[in-house]
């Protein structure tokens, strides 16, 4: 049965991804192109990791892999809560899952295929990120192919397989629990549970403790450090991947092979549990998962006022207040919206707060610039995956009501203001707590000269306009009007290839930011003169290029409103 | 009042709506028919500005729907064949956003939603969100949220899918109103029968072109040279 239907389905998805027409070939050719850059940038940054922190810094084998069994800890809660929130759009609100469940189709070999579907194609682009950057990393060894092959298969893939297992047992377990005691108090429970195991995780392997102690111990680290892994950490899956490379990288090969095993087995165990449960429940959690549904379909108390009711007079014009309350209710009134957004805030804020919390002690210019291109990097990625993960989407979700702006006598123009701005102030807002916070240290130690901190409100400001700018333009030029699930919107082709474009023009800021930033570095550590010209330049082509891709994405975004619904 | 003046769409290398004219005066009901993939919903679509025609021009109230698309569509209302709304909102609260894209002062628009929701009988379920609509409940939202504007002129596509007889019955009558009152009415239809109920003309389309067009009195004459039945008329005129 299972076979069955996953003919049909790969026949689907055969017809529909691969199309002979010309557009389709350029498109298939130059994500193609893209993918092929992104790729090799992502090995190629791996590789220059993994020699600078080894060759360069020399924070020794045991500290880079406590680093990157932190990294995977990180990698493995976000695939996770992906997983958490997608498997409940394709397990319980698929139509798909309804019109099989009305066949004599087993609910076991249903639930497989759904599973899978969730898995294979929320993981594909993590896949290939995982692959290459593995390949960065064993290149840097020199390690021969069929390790990197051995590793992807046999421990990276289950990993990411362990967490999606896990991912499907808590969902079920959510809706047992929703049943009881109702969704919101139930998610509200879950939220709670995983904001303190982060928490305790970072409590007790916090990074910036350990950025800490390679300042103070510096260069002498090795000796310091090797017995400072917490026990609980033995327990945790990333830990098992990263002292499989630890070991591995030492060359005790039979060492490092038990712990590829012990993955192998619990994720094994984790996928049986999962057959177990789903054989047991899936269906009575489905049924479940209607009357929670059934629940929430109360109609609202037309006597009463809410916040932003539509009945209420407004400053704006109509139009623009008419479309932002139906963003703003189209949003608040999905879980997987704002659960998601509340996730990133919080994760936005741990980042914040643990950067500003930094404490930079070495006077070396090298590693202090390093530092705080790292922090300026990272801070960028966060506000591109902001803009992908919510912004991407907006045009899409518009979905097949489309038609009722499109019929309507308002502006393409005004339809793409209303979602810009949206997208701009969330983004904007929470771009400058991140600069703010990560500046901070770094005014710190320049005695309280506030430099840095006004580049990077300056900076803020032009990667929000830019990364959103990027997102909704591409993000309506990628809209298919049928992916009502915005999280899977946010993983597409479309979506990839935005974020790789975005990931490219963050590229080009760091470079542009290089010149001045080492220039006043230097004037800090190396006493050499500091003339504020340095800026000016850099300062505007920095705003230049922005512009110029926002215009981009402008552009491209008012023509796909434009195109034939 | 509508008018198609030599309009053609093309898809690629296939022609959905060949190079065709055609007038709904001021007041009239124009009855449009085809077989499933004639060009009914791509002409409708060209009409309300979600398809731009590839050539010919499209008038809606005396605007060029191309040119000028802000004055045509405010003066138009689409009811398309399938229902989609924004399924987070309530029925109240799409209609209230339908009337802030028209424009309509709040003071009029309590009045006018009011109206609506008494009159299509919709009260029961307004405030409830869109996505636990039936078929037929989202229909009824989309015809009352189509007219809140008081348009001049009326597209509707397939008007009567899910509608239960009551439902059928009301649409039936405000259509009727509507065109009595002045208003023109291009309805796209598979049912034959609503189409000789409510119609002053009939146009049949086929392969992208006008194949039959005549008033309502003329097709009783068209009936006449077959077997009286207006389904004789429509088979022999779409044969291919």
């Amino acid at each position: 049965m299972i076979f069955h239907i996953l003919y049909y389905k790969l026949l689907s998805f055969v017809k529909t991804t691969f199309d002979a027409r010309v557009v389709s070939i350029v498109r298939g050719v130059a994500s193609i192109v893209v993918f092929g850059a992104f790729s090799f940038a992502a090995y190629r940054f791996s590789f220059a990791t993994t020699h600078y922190m080894l060759e360069h810094t020399r924070i020794g084998l045991h500290l880079y892999h406590t680093f990157i069994s932190m990294m995977l800890f990180v990698f493995f809660i976000a695939v996770n809560l992906g997983n958490i929130i997608v498997s409940y759009s394709t397990l319980y609100r698929s139509a798909e899952v309804s019109f099989l469940l009305t066949k004599p189709v087993p609910f076991t070999s249903l639930f497989i295929l759904k599973f899978f579907d969730n898995f294979f194609y929320s993981s594909t682009t993590l896949f290939l990120v995982a692959f290459m950057v593995l390949f960065g990393y064993g290149s840097y060894f020199g390690y021969p192919w069929y390790f990197f092959a051995g590793v992807m298969v046999g421990v990276l893939m289950p990993f990411m397989f362990l967490s999606a297992c896990l991912a499907v047992l808590v969902l079920m377990a959510i809706m047992k629990l929703a049943g009881r005691v109702g969704f919101r108090k139930v998610m509200a429970g879950l939220f709670a549970l995983y904001f303190m195991f982060i928490y305790l995780f970072f409590d007790s392997a916090n990074p910036i403790m350990l950025v800490e102690k390679v300042n103070r111990y510096y260069p002498h680290i090795d000796a310091y450090l090797s017995q400072t892994t917490p026990v609980f950490f033995h327990y945790l899956p990333n830990q098992w991947v990263a002292e499989f490379l630890f070991y591995v990288a030492r060359g005790e090969i039979l060492t490092a092979l038990p712990f590829a095993g012990l993955l192998l087995a619990v994720t094994a165990c984790a996928f049986g549990l999962c057959l177990f449960v789903a054989h047991r429940f899936y269906y009575r959690s489905w049924l479940i998962s209607l009357q929670v549904q059934s629940a929430e379909q109360a109609p609202y108390d037309p006597a009463r006022k809410r916040i932003l009711d539509f009945r209420s007079r407004s400053i704006l014009s109509q139009q623009w207040e008419v479309l932002l309350k139906k963003e703003f209710f189209s949003f608040f009134r999905e879980a997987s919206q704002w659960i998601h957004l509340v996730v990133m805030i919080v994760l936005t804020g741990l980042f914040a707060i643990s950067v500003s919390n930094l404490n930079l002690r070495i006077r070396v210019m090298d590693v202090q610039l390093l530092t705080y291109l790292v922090i300026f990097a990272f801070g960028g990625f966060m506000v591109s995956s902001l803009a992908l993960r919510f912004v991407f989407p907006m045009i899409g979700l518009e979905g097949k009501a489309f038609w009722v702006l499109k019929s309507s006598p308002i502006k393409e123009s005004k339809i793409f203001a209303v979602k810009f701005l949206i997208g701009f102030v969330t983004v904007f807002f929470l771009a400058e707590y991140i600069t703010i916070s990560s500046s901070i240290p770094f005014v710190r130690i320049t005695e309280m000269r506030p430099l840095l901190m006004w580049f990077g409100i300056f900076s803020a400001f032009w990667i929000s306009l830019t990364t959103v700018a990027l997102n909704l333009g591409l993000g309506g030029y990628f809209a298919n009007f049928l992916e009502r699930n915005p999280i899977r919107a946010a993983s597409t082709q479309g979506a990839t290839l935005t974020f790789l474009f975005s990931l490219i023009y963050l590229i080009v800021m760091v470079v542009i930011v290089l010149v001045p930033v080492s220039g006043y570095f230097a004037s800090l550590f190396q006493f050499k003169h500091f003339k504020m010209d340095i800026i000016v330049l850099p300062g505007t082509l920095y705003a230049v290029v922005s512009y110029l891709f926002s215009a981009l994405g402008f552009v491209v975004g008012l023509r796909s409103l434009r195109r034939d619904f | 009042m509508i008018k198609l003046i030599n309009v053609t769409k093309k898809f690629g290398n296939f022609t959905a709506v060949d190079n065709l004219s055609l007038t709904v005066p001021k007041g009239e009901f124009f009855g449009f028919l085809g077989p499933n993939g004639a060009g009914k919903t791509t002409t409708i679509k060209m009409i309300v500005g979600l398809f731009a025609p590839t050539a010919g021009t499209v008038i809606v109230n005396d605007f060029n729907i191309v040119k000028q698309p802000m004055e045509a569509k405010q003066s138009i209302a689409y009811i398309p064949d399938i229902p989609f709304l924004y399924e987070k909102l309530t029925g109240r609260e799409f209609l209230y956003f339908i009337g802030g894209l028209f424009r309509i002062p709040k003071s009029t628009l309590h009045s006018r939603v009011a109206e609506l929701i008494e009159h299509f009988e919709i009260g029961g379920w307004i405030d409830k969100r869109t996505e636990d609509y039936s078929q037929g409940m989202k229909q009824r939202i989309t015809i009352a949220a189509a007219l809140i504007h008081h348009p001049k002129t009326i597209v509707i596509d397939e008007p009567m899918i899910g509608l239960d007889p009551r439902s059928a019955k009301i649409v039936r009558e405000t259509l009727h109103a509507q065109s009595q009152n002045g208003i023109s009415i291009l309805m796209s239809t598979h049912s034959l029968h609503v189409a000789e109920e409510l119609c002053d003309r009939i146009g049949i389309i086929n392969n992208g072109r006008l194949v039959f067009c005549d008033t309502h009195e003329q097709l009783q004459l068209d009936k006449a040279r077959y077997d009286g039945k207006f389904e004789s008329v429509f088979l022999e005129v779409t044969k291919q």
